[in-house]
């Protein structure tokens, strides 16, 4: 991941010389470009992330990527590459990152429409447990509730595990809500909604 | 955390966007420390999200008086109040749709709002005006005639909103010049009535702490009261009063005291068993003290105003996680209950709990309404009835907030109060109720209420977890049956005998509004589109419209030109997730 580290460095410098020049804001001399230079290592210089188990941020909800970045400073969610490269960010880093990102257009990851009993299933399961509630009708996520519609279904079924079995603990809530859905459940709302 | 402490700016219009000061505070800014990365992000954010009002139109609307909001029960011409008047009746006085001629009723007028989701508005109509709101906190105003759009307030969102049950909005209210909207952002803001510019503006909580506005404020002399969603992310809940010309804030009435421990009830309201283990959450207070800080009790709806004795009643919501008890010991005082203030002060009057440490999520949110009732003696006395998840209507003395009756169950009720379990257990009614937050309406003259009601067969799911920093924190789930078939009613109660007089029942679970009139009529929508008309005193019947959309809010009633109409938001609903639209729709005679 030499693209990853790289960019790692590039920021982690370019808030040093922010630091010295500035005193209290080391983020302010770079430019949201600069800040954001180091998440195209993973998320994809053009949105598609270079992994499948990493999450498509171009187009995500604003408020849902604050949260995530906040929630990584502050250790209630863990990820070993994430953790230390939020460690310098503040507040109006985060807010800012988050925009920037949100108004991307989201990418097409070329996903497969499910089929209609993966469908069938997928939207049974959601009309059992609510998803929509949050999600909205169109699974596109409002506001702090991320869009789910076209994510990569390989961090889908990853992310619905992880808060079941609540390795992922940074929504004690949602954790529930999966631990009340049985897996083979979970694997259909996966296929259906990346193929949205 | 910040949940409880009010972040009370007033910013006044020349703070507002529209480029020319931004612009200046912008370059002072950056003159001082090189902050342009902070501000040329903040200047980005407005240019993207930036509140637009439609330019097209002025609405000649004469200022809204005290004395007519006062009497607003009286007036057969506007609507002018988020459930018809002070009292909440839902009593609409005009009487030119009647139970014979509304079989002719049709389309006077539709208008299609800019934003496609959930509708849950009571349109407010003055002089020919009228105010609806949409998802996402919009503010139309419309010729009432005809259905133009006047003017368009497109509030501009934060980019972090934490809410419950769909991006609702339940309406505004007026006074004076002055159109009053909650946002989905926690905001309170006045808005001129004639052009919809944005007049003040005032923070109310911390969205990242979980708390949202979906409520209507309801607006009294020189103040405007407004409660908060967020019951289902640990908040700390209020109802607040807000100075109706400044936005400054008047006074907070906490919903959760710091003693919230209350009696230890066994028993609800209707005398069962809750199965409440007093000495495990006895032990649980020992350890870790009073939960008030956490413990939710959101205010969904408008409180009722008594202006004889000038005290509110509204009612509170569910307590924080909603279904996991053991971390919250105590009955947790006020949560599922009635309340009363005083209305100058904030100062408590009097409450009654209906569940005393609930685990369903079976709270009070139907708005109270006060009308006279028979007291237990048989003598007729002020009273305040609520219509709840449980399925009962409750009757209560104004003075005291004690209960008289309660009502025969609207819906099935099986395993009543059975513990939620880490497998799921299966109690009637869902989590949903009975009457959710849908306001009910009232016919004095018969002593009815008219409720709606969702039927939704559940299991209760129980999880254990930490306050989880304005998160969702259910502490478990709600699980829909898919094999059980689900379904919905309108009842009609004696409030003074406790009896159901009739019941329609619908195919599908009903939540959003019903509006009684004078013409003998009850109207209500369904979440499959059908808007319908029916006899009051027999539930016949007598008229009914699709409308190709959820119709999944209260309606209102007018007159323009000595022609009443009746008009409805068609927009389906995000929390039973009814198919979604954008419509107004207006009816008439003729």
């Amino acid at each position: 991941m030499v693209g990853r580290s790289k960019g790692a460095f590039v920021v982690a410098v370019g808030f040093g010389i922010g630091l010295s020049l500035c005193g209290s804001f080391p983020a302010v001399a770079q430019s949201i470009e600069d800040k954001t230079q180091v998440c195209a290592g993973c998320h994809g210089q053009d949105g598609k992330p270079i992994d499948k188990t990493i999450p498509v941020i171009w187009g995500q909800q604003a408020g849902y990527l604050y949260i995530q970045l906040r929630d990584f400073k502050r250790n209630d969610r863990k990820n070993e590459v994430m953790q230390p490269i939020v460690a310098s960010m503040e507040r109006q880093d985060m807010m800012d990152i988050a925009e920037y990102f949100s108004k991307k257009p989201w990418p097409d990851l070329d996903q497969p429409r499910a089929s209609k009993e993966v469908a069938d299933r997928a939207l049974s399961a959601n009309h059992s447990v609510g998803c929509t509630g949050c999600h909205l009708d169109h699974f596109q996520g409002d506001g702090t509730v991320p869009r789910l519609a076209g994510q990569s279904m390989e961090y889908l079924e990853k992310t619905t595990t992880d808060f079941r079995t609540r390795a992922r603990g940074n929504n004690p809530g949602m954790s529930d809500l999966m631990i009340a859905t049985s897996p083979d459940d979970l694997r259909a709302l996966s296929q259906y909604l990346s193929g949205l | 955390m910040v949940s409880g402490v009010p972040l009370n700016t007033p910013v006044d219009v020349n703070n507002e966007i529209w480029g020319g000061n931004m612009n200046r505070f912008s370059i002072g800014g950056a003159a001082l420390c090189g902050l342009v990365g902070l501000l040329s992000a903040a200047a980005s954010a407005q240019e993207v999200k930036q509140e637009t009002k439609s330019a097209s139109g002025q609405t000649m609307v004469s200022p809204v008086t005290q004395q007519q909001l006062n009497t607003a029960d009286k007036s057969s011409t506007n609507f002018l109040l988020t459930n018809g008047n002070y009292a909440q009746t839902r009593f609409y006085p005009a009487k030119q749709i009647d139970r014979n001629n509304v079989k002719k009723l049709h389309v006077a007028w539709i208008f299609q709002t800019d934003v496609k989701e959930s509708l849950e508005t009571s349109p407010i109509v003055v002089d020919g005006v009228m105010y609806v709101t949409t998802s996402f906190s919009h503010v139309y105003a419309l010729d009432a005639k005809t259905g133009v759009q006047l003017w368009h307030y497109n509030h501009k969102m934060g980019p972090i909103t934490t809410y419950c049950c769909g991006p609702n909005n339940r309406g505004v209210q007026i006074l004076g010049d002055l159109v009053y909207v909650a946002t989905l952002d926690s905001k309170l803001v006045a808005l001129n009535a004639k052009t919809g510019d944005v007049v003040w503006k005032t923070d109310i909580a911390d969205p990242e702490a979980g708390y949202s506005e979906t409520m209507a404020p309801t607006v009294i002399k020189d103040k405007v009261l407004i409660g908060t969603n967020g019951g289902e992310y640990g908040i700390r809940g209020f109802v607040r009063a807000y100075d109706a010309k400044t936005g400054k804030l008047v006074w907070t009435f906490n919903t959760v005291p710091e003693n919230s421990v209350g009696v230890w009830a066994t028993k609800d309201a209707t005398g069962r068993d809750m199965h409440r283990n007093i000495q495990a959450e006895k032990d649980q207070l020992a350890k870790t003290g009073d939960p008030y800080q956490k413990l939710g009790g959101g205010v969904w709806q408008n409180p009722a105003v008594d202006l004889a004795t000038n005290r509110i009643y509204f009612v509170v919501g569910n307590p924080s996680p909603d279904l996991d008890g053991s971390i919250r010991p105590g009955d947790n005082l006020y949560t599922d209950s009635l309340v009363s203030l005083d209305l100058d002060t904030g100062k408590y009057a009097c409450h009654f709990q209906y569940i005393a440490h609930d685990v369903w999520d079976l709270d009070a949110v139907s708005p109270p309404v006060l009308v006279d009732v028979k007291g237990k003696d048989g003598k007729t006395i002020p009273g305040v009835i609520h219509a709840g998840k449980t399925g009962h209507v409750y009757v209560h003395d104004r003075r005291d907030c004690s209960l008289i009756r309660f009502s025969e169950a609207m819906v099935p009720q099986e395993n009543m109060w059975t513990l939620p379990t880490k497998e799921g257990a299966r109690m009637l009614p869902g989590a949903n109720g009975g009457v959710e937050w849908s306001p009910i309406a009232t016919d004095p003259g018969q002593s009815l209420a008219y409720a709606i009601n969702l039927h939704q067969p559940m299991n209760y799911f129980v999880e254990n977890s930490p306050y989880p920093n304005g998160k969702l924190w259910l502490g478990g789930a709600f699980k829909v049956i898919p094999s059980e078939t689900q379904a919905g009613n309108i009842t009609a109660v004696n409030y003074n005998t406790g009896k159901i007089k009739w019941q329609v029942k619908t195919p599908e679970p009903m939540i959003g509004g019903i509006l009684a009139t004078a013409g003998g009529l009850v109207f209500t929508g369904e979440g499959n589109g059908k808007f319908a008309a029916y006899d009051s005193s027999n539930g016949k019947e007598l008229w009914s419209f699709r409308a190709g959309a959820g119709v999944n809010a209260p309606p209102s009633s007018y007159m323009v030109d000595g022609k009443q109409y009746i008009v409805v938001g068609a927009g389906g609903n995000t929390q039973v997730d009814f198919h979604r639209g954008n419509n107004i729709i207006a009816f008439s005679l003729d």
